[in-house]
């Protein structure tokens, strides 16, 4: 494919987690602020804006007013839900390959967590009256993320025989991984035991099946890789990316819960990188549930189909293992910041910055972003390398 | 066993009316001859424009489901809710309550029969039984 190589060229992140008191465009300023800071340019320098306004819908393009930008050459929302980081990487990627822009800023930013409220009331949706046939699964119940989630687990474990002590693996891995990660928010380790007894949210998943809903920002600075190589820190090089929205048929032989849009977005994104899944060095998984690590894994071919229970209990994602997979901690033990989550601490791997939790070997990081209920996926390759042709 | 009220709108009107006379309406396609779930436009398998509401079996499938448990208060215990997704007959998945899982447990492939419910305040809505020995 003949485009500009690009780089992630600057990174930023506001204080993520139980931050209470700031709206999503306070925090939006502080990250593009940093992320541009951290590149070694200033808010001048940015020509591009892209924005994922979070749960809430409520941040939207008059970011560029709070950020006073001025002449801006691209300006736009990006609503793919977890897919939307990625996507904005390679809209930028595009839009500097097409001359159309030097420096992008991308942000995601939300704060839908209300002191005093859990989790589960910053995903509600709350209180709106229900009508027509497109609200009979809320009537009927199925109303928040981890049940909706639930359902497609439990078919993948009646399909495949997964089991809920596989799922703890992926959540007891990343919890190791965030023991590293001085900026997780939970850092204490946790044994398949403390999964098993944690409290069910929506069977079969339990607590720690499932993500830390988080307050704050995190943006990322796009640029040419020419450009990038002058700049403040090591340039993360953009090699490959797809996206897949599978559209599930609501419908006899549909896939939904056993195929996820990751098993066409992530031979894409190989495809376009040069690269195969066996060279891939780190993997950085969307994680908003266990499950979901799982079914990406598998969908980008790091084991079989169906027998991704057996991978991950093989200890293959944890420190050590054969497979370092999501190792800032990810969604569930270190913040939720949708598909920043990942791509951030890519960032940070393939600039080996990633301190006693660095992998070594950072070549080739395969990224994934996931939204909806599986219902759409993006795909980022990145590595410390500019890519020969 | 509570469900949240739907109401109805003008696109919803023929389903819920089956719904209220003890029949399930899904969409089928005449040209294509196949049958689409309540909320599709157009034909799920051709795309076609001409999907018309015709009453179905009422005899399913289930596919997957969750168990939500029941949150106490007031140190009353709560009943836990169970949802799942339903293939019907005729094909269309639907994502029903199961009102008996206490009494037949879940599992995938076991055979469901549609029933309706009319919450207070809204519309009657199928709901599905596990059918024991299935």
């Amino acid at each position: 494919m003949n485009v500009t190589p690009t780089a992630i060229a600057g990174l930023g992140m506001t204080e993520l987690g139980r931050v209470y008191g700031r709206t999503p465009a306070q925090f939006a300023l502080e990250a593009v602020t940093r992320a541009a800071a951290d590149a070694g340019l200033t808010l001048d320098d940015i020509d591009g804006l892209l924005v994922n306004p979070g749960v809430n819908n409520d941040t939207d393009l008059r970011l560029q007013s709070t950020l006073q930008l001025r002449d801006l050459r691209l300006l736009s929302t990006v609503q793919g839900f977890g897919s939307s980081a990625i996507q904005m990487v390679q809209y930028a990627s595009m839009a500097i390959s097409a001359g159309m822009a030097d420096v992008v800023a991308c942000v995601y930013a939300d704060a839908p967590l209300k002191e005093g409220k859990g989790s589960g009331a910053a995903y509600a949706g709350g209180g709106r009256a229900l009508s027509g046939v497109e609200s009979l699964p809320a009537a009927a119940g199925l109303k928040s993320a981890p049940a909706r989630y639930a359902v497609a687990a439990r078919r993948h474990m009646e399909t495949y025989g997964t089991t809920s002590e596989q799922l703890g693996a992926i959540a007891v891995a990343a919890r190791a991984w965030a023991a590293m990660n001085p900026l997780a928010q939970m850092r204490e380790p946790i044994t398949l035991e403390d999964h098993q007894n944690s409290r069910m949210i929506a069977d079969p998943l339990r607590l720690l099946d499932c993500c830390l809903v988080s307050n704050g920002a995190i943006a990322v600075i796009v640029t040419s890789a020419e450009r990038a190589a002058d700049l403040a820190q090591p340039p993360v090089h953009v090699w490959g990316w797809g996206q897949s929205h599978p559209g599930y048929a609501n419908h006899r032989g549909s896939d939904f819960g056993l195929v996820s849009g990751a098993a066409q977005s992530g031979p894409a994104a190989l495809k376009m990188a040069g690269v195969t899944v066996d060279d891939i060095d780190i993997r950085e998984i969307y994680d908003c549930f266990t499950y979901t690590t799982l079914i990406t894994l598998e969908d980008y071919g790091f084991c079989a189909k169906g027998e991704g229970g057996e991978f991950v209990a093989s200890g293959a994602l944890a420190p050590g293992g054969s497979h370092p997979t999501n190792t800032g901690g990810g969604e569930l033990s270190s913040y939720y910041m949708w598909g920043m989550t990942p791509l951030s601490e890519a960032v940070i791997q393939a600039r080996g910055q990633g301190g006693q939790r660095q992998v070594a070997k950072n070549d080739l990081i395969m990224v994934s972003g996931n939204g909806g209920v599986l219902d759409f996926h993006a795909t980022l390759i990145v590595s410390p390398h500019a890519r020969t042709a | 066993m509570s469900l949240t009220p739907v109401v109805r709108d003008e696109y919803s009107a023929p389903f819920f009316d089956g719904a209220a006379r003890g029949e399930l309406m899904l969409r089928y396609s005449p040209s294509s001859g196949a049958w689409s779930p309540p909320e599709a436009r157009v034909c799920a398998t051709s795309r076609a424009a001409d999907l018309e509401w015709r009453a179905a079996s009422g005899e399913g499938a289930l596919v997957s489901w969750t168990v939500i448990p029941g949150r106490s208060r007031g140190g009353r215990p709560a009943a836990d809710t169970v949802v799942g997704i339903v293939e019907t007959a005729e094909g269309p998945w639907l994502t029903l309550r199961i009102v008996n899982a206490e009494e037949v447990a879940p599992a995938a492939g076991a055979a469901v029969r549609v029933e309706f419910v009319r919450p207070e305040g809204g519309e009657s809505v199928p709901v599905a039984r596990l059918v024991a020995g299935s």
